[in-house]
């Protein structure tokens, strides 16, 4: 099934993407041309460990920079349009219909002050047009889904009943609310729509933020951390929820993790990063199966694993290089045990060895 | 030297190092203008087992199970509500001032956060020497700075580092020198309360590969405490699995994982991601979240969320009892890969 999917055309290409970081220490080269695609319907895992760019990937995408942050070189296309030349205005408006991103910790996303229901019914306000095609396929069928909307969507057939009142249209917002939230499996959704961000527990709120990014039936969905504080049995159900909903959304999902379980769980394919720059991406299988950066292949042996258990642990030698500084040519080199004259040189390009198999390395 | 995991009890001498008996921390909630106590968070709730010298046991346990608290117990850094805590014939839990200094040389703490767990006004080396002076292990300063070296040459840190402050130190290496600290007194026993969850894998895997030497090197006995139930299982021998305050069960690393008794361990297992795509995967999802520790359910703490519970189970609380091999808290005896109940335990 994954396969299918990466055949076809991208729904997000990032070309070479650089971003600084002007701090008082000096600059830090967060960033160091990005490359990666994302194509229609597929989990994407972007899988490193802290500080190696793969948060800062998803601040860039989402127009969310900090002030002293600025885009040096590349592009990033989102179903054809530019990201990197709109304005502020226009990537709000993005934030708001076509790019959706839950968090690692939800309440500093969610308004304590505002019950669930008005925080989702504050997303449906800001897209008329979803209402209006809610409220034409109320009338026509005499009843609306969340699901119908996907459909319409994907089909491109969507009508849309202009006349709709304010009462009707709130009336189908309240609907799809409470179709939103059994989508994700909360109980008793009437009654959390009643409740404050403070009365669900951390998996709910997590559940009612991924709601509250569906709701806008977005193209591009970014995880970005989001079981990493949640405890494992929780995170078992978050996770299976994304794979339940996978399919009945119509979305391509890159998804942000430090943990490589996390990413094998759900991802159809991997792309590793180190350094501001993926070195590696691959289907999930290939990319555990077969490995080819000698930064993955020792990330790999790094991490325990119960069902090959082992008296000693692989470790990475060194430390994460720093961003300020950073080594010439490939980052990776100083802790690599392949290091070749040639890796400090120019950086090595990422380029594909096997099929849908791309490394950035000399070796091969 | 064989790891102590291949020794057999004989050749241990089934030597317990720490004893804990019907330990309670309970912590209470205060309210109204006369802060009349209204209830009580049980964070640890009743717990009792021994550790062997030599070995790790591992404790693990969602938010809220009250390992953190059973660690602080233990060391005294919380005061706790009952039971005892037996360390080389001096009941912990009860011991006078004197007595938990002497205690505490002998056991240390390694803490979650290495930001938050070093003075940042000291340097390396004054505080590895507060730690000796206070246990009166050196006499002068160029002891201290001697043994201060050797701690460091241990945690595979280097001479260079002595002098510096801890913000410059990375994460693992902060880690380190907090083992150092702790090693400083000679202990005999260690508490790694979730030693590795700030750090990134390739750290992480450099720290538990240093404790399994040390442990190695100098015979230390491990109570290893975290959430990540891949890094308990390649540190210890046995673990045992909390649930809100209590140990729902306690057996050795490979049949707790391959082979669980208890239907919340059984579910803790089938949750963990594991780093293998192709692996095949009993889906079970535990539903619901775990229950405040304020209000206890009745009975079995588990029974809400367990899918084999019975009226029984709602009534009375299950002992921590030998089922196979193990040691668990629970009625029945399930067969989980079929999902029948095979066997009951008779009333006590």
């Amino acid at each position: 099934m994954a396969e299918k999917r990466a055949e076809s055309q991208p729904v997000l290409e990032i070309r070479n993407l650089k971003v600084n970081f002007s701090t008082y220490k000096g600059i830090v080269k967060a960033l160091n041309g990005v490359d990666l695609k994302l194509y229609s319907r597929e989990v994407l895992a972007l899988v490193g460990e802290s500080g190696c760019g793969k948060s800062v990937t998803a601040q860039t995408l989402i127009g969310l920079l900090p002030e002293n942050a600025s885009i040096l070189e590349g592009e990033m296309i989102l179903n054809g349009k530019n990201l990197t030349k709109k304005s502020k205005e226009e990537m709000r408006m993005l934030r708001a219909q076509a790019i959706a991103i839950v968090f690692q910790d939800p309440m500093t996303f969610l308004n304590p002050v505002l019950t669930i229901e008005t925080q989702l019914e504050e997303v449906f306000m800001l897209q008329k047009n979803l209402l209006r095609e809610a409220v034409a396929i109320q009338k026509a069928e005499g009843d609306v889904k969340f699901a119908d909307l996907i459909k319409a969507k994907s089909a491109g057939s969507s009508q849309t009943d202009k006349g709709a009142s304010k009462k009707e249209t709130k009336k189908v917002a309240k609907k799809l609310s409470i179709d939103l939230l059994r989508m994700v499996k909360l109980p008793d959704p009437k009654r959390i729509l009643k409740q404050y961000p403070f009365e669900l527990s951390g998996g709910m709120r997590q559940r009612a933020m991924i709601a509250m990014a569906f709701a806008r039936r977005p193209s591009l969905f970014i995880a970005d951390e989001i079981t990493t504080a949640l405890d494992v049995t929780i995170q078992a159900q978050i996770l299976h929820l994304l794979k339940g909903l996978r399919d009945r959304i119509d979305a391509s999902t890159l998804m942000i993790t430090h943990d490589l379980s996390v990413a094998a769980e759900v991802a159809d394919r991997i792309a590793v990063m180190y350094g501001g720059n993926i070195v590696e991406t691959a289907l999930t299988r290939a990319l555990f199966r077969k490995p080819f950066h000698p930064y993955t292949q020792m990330l790999l042996r790094a991490i325990p694993n119960i069902l090959n258990p082992v008296e000693r642990l692989e470790s990475i030698p060194g430390t994460v290089p720093e961003m300020i500084n950073p080594p010439p040519g490939c980052r990776f080199h100083p802790r690599c045990p392949h290091a070749m004259e040639i890796c400090k040189g120019e950086r090595p390009k990422l380029l594909e060895v096997e099929k849908k198999h791309e490394v950035a390395c000399y070796l091969y | 030297m064989k790891s102590p995991a291949t020794y057999t009890e004989s050749e241990l001498g089934n030597e317990e190092l720490l004893t804990v008996k019907g330990f309670k921390v309970w912590f209470p909630i205060k309210s109204g203008v006369f802060q009349r106590t209204i209830g009580h968070v049980k964070a640890v709730d009743g717990v009792s087992f021994a550790v062997k010298k030599g070995e790790t046991l591992g404790v693990v346990g969602e938010s809220g199970s009250g390992k953190t608290t059973l660690a602080r117990g233990i060391l005294r850094l919380v005061k706790p509500t009952s039971g005892e805590v037996l360390f080389e014939g001096i009941n912990v839990a009860k011991a006078s001032r004197k007595e938990i200094k002497l205690v505490r040389r002998k056991m240390q703490i390694i803490f979650q956060d290495p930001y938050a767990s070093l003075d940042p006004r000291q340097t390396i080396s004054s505080t590895l020497y507060e730690a000796m002076k206070i246990h009166g292990i050196v006499q002068n300063k160029p002891e201290a700075t001697k043994k201060a070296l050797e701690l460091l040459e241990k945690v595979g840190l280097s001479q260079e580092h002595l002098y510096r402050f801890p913000h410059e130190f990375s994460g693992g290496q902060r880690q380190r020198i907090s083992v150092a600290r702790a090693l400083a007194v000679n202990p005999a026993f260690l508490v790694l309360d979730e030693p590795t969850s700030f750090l990134d894998v390739s750290v992480q895997a450099s720290v538990l590969n240093l404790m399994k030497d040390l442990q190695k090197d100098l015979g230390l006995t491990y109570l290893f405490i975290t959430h990540n139930l891949a890094v308990v299982h390649h540190m210890s021998d046995r673990i045992a699995v909390m649930y809100l305050g209590k140990i729902v069960e306690l057996a050795d690393k490979d049949s707790i994982y391959h082979d669980p008794k208890h239907p919340y361990t059984f579910q803790l297992m089938s949750a963990i991601p594991l780093p293998d795509p192709e692996a095949k995967k009993k889906e079970v999802l535990l539903e619901g979240d775990v229950p405040s520790p304020v209000d206890i359910p009745p009975g079995c703490r588990f029974h809400p969320r367990c899918q084999y519970a019975t009226e029984k189970c709602k009534k009375a609380e299950p002992k921590l009892a030998k089922i196979n091999g193990h040691l668990a808290a629970c009625y029945y005896e399930i067969d989980f890969s079929t999902g029948k109940v095979i066997g009951e335990k008779a009333d006590e």
